[in-house]
């Protein structure tokens, strides 16, 4: 199970740092290296509805469904990668 | 204090906005002159924010409706339907908008807003499934959450990202509502209905139109993107709004399923709000009696749509992919958006401004929405306050 939520973790850290590369977003080269810890928010100040456009790309890189109502304690990639864990248990 | 420490965030947004001028959250229209000009700070202003397709508001006859009514009826109705039951002129309105979609049932709630909230919490439910596009209006998402049902976004415009949603539901396609709108409110773009039905067909699933933008504006007779695209009786919800090509406010709700007659027993969002004033209710009855009977209004429209998109688009400007009376000019950074609707509204031209979150890809954008009453000068007078701008800041 660890083995998977790092390969997990990591892969969202990828999907991020693509996602922000590709959308020329600023915060980037400021913020440095994507951890578990990195907030998608605060510490890159993307509003909702890039949000809403990063978990399509998450979405679609695991094959899976997010529930919008699922999301109000997942703020970090390590939150959101407890989420996808879940669904690719189901 | 702490409760209220939360506003600190939004004060420096307002103060951000009102930076360079003025506040475009904060307009004061001082003097309505007509369907497309007012008076702003003393200014003559070409309104062309302002989602008055049909140029109805200042109707003569969809005025007199609105007065008589006051006169007949009184000026409200002081309080829901459920409670102190509905006036003559509601059902009547009710019955002729169903009748307008060639539909059986139609529904009228007090606000669009109302109406999408209505009709989503009534019709879905814990356990039931939405799919719903990723630009659909906030009314949309709200009415969805507000449900309970498992929520799920599929890209803008995209079969194929609604169809991997469908798939990956399985056997709960069932108890799946999809969810578009017409003609979408930022960019002017319209849904491919044809599509989508095929597709709710093959999967078994519900379907609800969002035509609060197109009611009027689209269709052989101004029922909307559906029909335009030639599949209304396949939708099973069409919700809209009267505050827009009927010049009034209001929403709706028509459907072939007799099912919409039990929302009125658990919407909360119809049951718990007070009706809709009996002048409302007249002049928006009156104004789908001119959507009917006039065609031009529709012709005119479009003529005026096409005249403002070329005009714009000569200009290089970058505008949404497709001719529609929604005119989106794609800026960069909100700040430079902002720069540039304040001088236009300097010019004498009222434009929306859409800035992120609100505006899809993170982009900035100068909405404009064009009218049937716009006169060809004032389309030139938009185009030319435009490439002024261009000029100077762009």
């Amino acid at each position: 199970m660890n083995v998977r939520f790092d390969k997990i973790e990591n892969k969202i850290k990828e999907l991020l740092a693509s996602y922000l590369e590709s959308s020329g977003h600023p915060e980037l080269e400021k913020h440095g290296e994507i951890t578990g810890a990195t907030n998608l928010v605060s510490d890159f100040t993307l509003d909702s509805f890039q949000v809403m456009e990063f978990l399509m790309e998450m979405e679609e890189a695991f094959d899976i469904m997010i529930d919008m109502n699922n999301l109000s304690n997942a703020h970090t990639v390590n939150e959101l990668a407890k989420v996808v864990a879940s669904l690719l248990k189901k | 204090m702490a409760l209220l420490d939360k506003f600190a965030s939004t004060a420096a947004i307002r103060d951000q906005l009102g930076a360079d001028g003025q506040d475009p959250t904060d307009v004061v229209i001082d003097q309505i002159i007509s369907p497309t000009e007012g008076l702003v700070g003393g200014r003559h202003t070409i309104l062309a924010g302002t989602n008055n397709y049909l140029g109805l508001t200042f109707d003569p006859a969809c005025v007199e409706a609105g007065k008589k009514a006051i006169e007949e009826q009184g000026t409200g109705t002081t309080g829901s339907r459920m409670a102190n039951g509905s006036f003559a002129t509601h059902t009547a309105l009710e019955r002729d908008l169903a009748n307008f979609f060639q539909l059986p049932y139609g529904m009228v709630f007090s606000t669009g807003y109302a109406a999408n909230l209505g009709t989503l919490t009534a019709l879905v439910k814990t356990g039931d499934t939405v799919l719903l596009d990723s630009h659909c209006h906030a009314s949309l998402y709200d009415g969805c959450q507000m449900s309970g049902a498992n929520l799920f976004r599929f890209r803008h415009n995209d079969i194929k990202s609604l169809e991997k949603r469908l798939q990956l539901l399985g056997d709960k396609t069932e108890n799946c509502l999809l969810i578009t709108e017409g003609m979408y409110s930022v960019l002017g773009d319209t849904a491919p209905l044809a599509k989508i039905v095929e597709l709710k067909n093959r999967y078994g699933a519900l379907l609800l139109v969002d035509e609060a933008h197109s009611l009027g504006v689209y269709g052989e007779c101004g029922r909307g993107v559906a029909e335009a695209e030639g599949v209304l009786g396949e939708v099973d919800f069409v919700v809209g709004t009267f505050s827009k090509s009927l010049g009034a406010m209001g929403g709706f709700c028509v459907s072939p399923h007799p099912e919409l007659e039990l929302i009125r027993y658990v919407s909360r969002p119809f049951i718990f709000t007070a009706s809709s004033s009996p002048s409302i209710i007249a002049s928006t009855h009156e104004a789908l009696r001119q959507l009917r009977a006039r065609p031009e209004l529709r012709e005119t429209l479009w003529r005026n749509a096409n005249h403002l998109y070329e005009g714009l688009k000569a200009l290089g400007l970058h505008l949404g992919p497709q001719v529609s009376p929604v005119v989106a000019v794609r800026l960069g950074t909100k700040e430079e958006a902002l720069s540039c609707w304040n001088r236009l509204l300097e010019a004498g031209v009222y434009t929306n401004l859409m800035i992120p979150p609100a505006s899809p890809g993170g982009f900035s954008y100068l909405r404009c929405s064009v009218s049937a009453a716009h006169t060809p000068e004032q389309l030139e007078r938009i185009i030319s306050a435009f490439a002024d701008l261009k000029t100077q800041l762009l």
